[in-house]
């Protein structure tokens, strides 16, 4: 089936002229544009050109914005439910099929789900535990939180 | 026994009880997670591990895996031939548990003033468990399910000293060259599924000895040599070991000595499994056009070379052990240069046998260190000097350790080497030989420093009494009993290690 790597055909165009001569092209338009726009376009400057949205609102504050640190446990914690659907869907799709098939017990088909679902609803439980879901800390509780041996 | 009633994933219970361990202890930090019961939670490891040990043990003296036609109960597939049970498997399954039951006890005195006790045994394990489930993995995607599984607690182990800035960099070193080599290591997977059609390894061989694959011999090439990157960066070998003296360095003592030799042996037993099974040697070199045993040849001069050479020039000794460690990668990799189309049994043995070895004599070596750190006596050698006299028991079983990693008879470690030496010979590989014979030599030298050093020198600095933490010791202890102990123990030891290749090869 791919002969043609051992006995190219001088005759026939090889297919990589083809996709070459592509890139080649979808390189020259963006550049080819941009060069003439340069040679034609007037040149005025303008403070209000360097504004970040040109007649929009004028921003405020830092682009570098802080979000708390907490919200990364919470984008972990969202990590175990996601996960979690991920395998459900495909799983409760083929569920009933494979209830009433006589191939698998229900055992097989329920058993490794609920082995993972409680897996992960132990991790869950020990980010509870651990304080990953609490929320609001004065700063006397993050100070008591440091004094932890 | 009632061993072949039981269904076939239990075959696996070696490292499903390292997880299942790991769960027991997120259960015992939920219930009590401002208690800190180190004591529950090291012993707890210890356990699991053990039972995962004395699992792999009991299965390999009953026959699971062993061929049938050697009188086994036959290589047992798990999950449609995604997993495989035989003696290759069994064989690293006790180097990881092993290794972990030093580390968890070991761990106990060294981590005692962490505040994060529990995460730190559960990342032990969940890592342990990828490296127990790469001795089983028998496709692409679990191969690198288990290298994923392996590798990530394994970042966060490295710089769980989150206050040491050493801790922390080697971490970040670690981790971004093992997020670099496993994309390198995944996208080597996409190009052999390319070129082949398949994951499962026996489904590639299979293919490669149709000819089939022919066609795409340079798409093949190409995937073989990135997976090969992938398996350099876990056994931290040229060229992906830039990473190791940081990371062993700035971890944790136990944390280095667990990744210096139960990860580095199931980066070895992937590295043996998808090459063995795979990339037959003769049809897969007339599919790509060369011989990757060759690249094996030359990684394994080079890696030996360089890890010796540097590990001479270093003052500290736990960056010593590191260069050395990757000293020892190259010696493991003679194991996979010495494979040819008709044997190779006895070096891939060798090979096996070495990294077994090296399970205890290194982890003692890590330990050793692990307990100076704990005393605070120091880095460099010099700092080290005189210790013998203060604790003699620890100095002993590093000189034990010492003289064994250097392969001096009748040590564990020269027997490997020995077997080494004579499998490259029968390969062929004279040059890979001589490299082995030079590098030992070397070696020598700064093995034996670290014990002038301990037993010769005069401290620079007189102190006062060390205190001698249990755990520590007793890990020590164990691990150099276990140095000595194969001794008599080789034998069966080089059987096994020998028959499981053997099994790999036919």
């Amino acid at each position: 089936m791919c002969m043609r790597f051992k006995l190219p055909n001088v005759t026939e165009m090889n297919d990589w002229i083809a996709i070459g001569a592509l890139a080649l092209v979808g390189v020259l338009i963006p550049l080819g544009m941009m060069a003439v726009s340069y040679l034609l376009r007037p040149s005025v400057p303008e403070t209000s050109k360097r504004a970040t949205y040109e007649s929009g609102e004028i921003p405020t504050g830092d682009t570098r914005v802080r979000f708390n640190i907490q919200y990364y446990m919470v984008a972990l914690l969202f990590l175990i439910f996601d996960i979690e659907t991920v395998l459900l869907f495909p799983w409760a799709v083929v569920y009933l099929d494979a209830v009433e098939s006589d191939a698998v017990s229900l055992l097989e088909i329920l058993g490794p789900m609920v082995l993972f679902v409680t897996i992960l609803l132990v991790g869950l439980a020990w980010a509870w535990r651990k304080g990953a879901v609490q929320w609001a800390q004065t700063p006397r509780q993050v100070e008591t939180e440091h004094n932890r041996p | 026994m009632a061993l072949l009633e039981l269904p076939a994933w239990t075959t696996l219970a070696p490292a499903l009880l390292l997880a299942l361990t790991a769960l027991v202890l997120f259960i015992i930090d939920s219930i009590s997670p401002d208690a800190q019961n180190s004591g529950l939670l090291a012993g707890t490891t210890a356990a699991g591990s053990l039972a995962s040990l004395g699992v792999a043990v009991w299965y390999l003296l009953a026959g699971v895996g062993t061929p049938t036609v050697d009188g086994g109960r036959g290589i047992i597939d798990v999950l449609g031939d995604q997993f495989v049970v035989d003696q290759l498997a069994l064989f690293f399954m006790i180097i990881v548990a092993v290794v972990t039951a030093l580390v968890a006890v070991a761990s106990y005195d060294y981590m005692e003033d962490h505040t994060y006790q529990a995460e730190y045994y559960s990342l032990v394990l969940l890592a342990a468990t990828g490296m127990s489930f790469m001795a089983a993995a028998n496709s692409l995607v679990t191969i690198f399910i288990a290298l994923e599984l392996a590798s990530l607690p394994s970042y966060a182990l490295v710089s769980i000293l989150k206050d040491n800035r050493g801790s922390v960099e080697g971490g970040l070193k670690y981790f971004l060259i093992g997020a670099l080599s496993s994309a390198i290591f995944v996208y080597g997977i996409s190009l052999v599924y390319g070129a082949t059609g398949h994951l499962q390894l026996e489904n590639i061989a299979a293919v490669i000895e149709a000819g089939e694959a022919d066609p795409y011999g340079g798409l093949l090439g190409l995937g073989i040599l990135m997976l090969i990157g992938g398996f350099a960066f876990k056994t931290a070998s040229v060229p992906f070991h830039f990473w190791a003296p940081e990371a062993y360095e700035g971890a944790p003592a136990p944390i280095s000595a667990f990744l210096s030799s139960a990860s580095k042996a199931a980066g070895f037993v992937i590295a043996f499994r998808v090459f063995t099974e795979a990339f037959p040697v003769a049809e897969t070199a007339s599919a790509i056009g060369v011989d990757w045993t060759l690249a094996f040849i030359i990684l394994a001069i080079v890696t030996m070379t360089l890890g010796n050479f540097a590990a001479a020039t270093q003052n500290n000794v736990k960056r010593m052990l590191a260069y050395s460690s990757i000293g020892h990668a190259g010696y493991a990799l003679i194991g996979l240069a010495g494979i040819s189309a008709g044997g190779g049994e006895l070096v891939m043995g060798a090979a096996m046998m070495h990294l077994f070895v090296y399970g205890f004599m290194n982890t003692g070596a890590f330990l050793f260190v692990a307990l100076a750190e704990y005393w605070g006596v120091g880095r460099t050698f010099e700092d080290y000097n005189g210790l013998g006299r203060r604790a003699p028991v620890a100095c002993f079983a590093l000189a034990i350790f010492m003289f064994s990693l250097a392969g001096i008879p009748p040590l564990g470690g020269f027997w490997s080497k020995y077997f080494l030496f004579t499998g490259a010979l029968e390969a062929g590989l004279i040059v890979v030989a001589a490299a082995l014979v030079i590098n030992s030599a070397l070696s020598l030298y700064y093995y034996s420093r670290l014990v002038k050093a301990v037993w010769i020198e005069e401290p620079v600095t007189e102190r006062d009494g060390l205190s001698q933490p249990v755990g520590l010791y007793a890990a020590i202890v164990v691990a150099a009993v276990m140095t000595l102990a194969l001794l008599p123990l080789f034998g069966p030891v080089a059987d096994t290690a020998v028959d499981a290749a053997t099994a790999m090869l036919a």
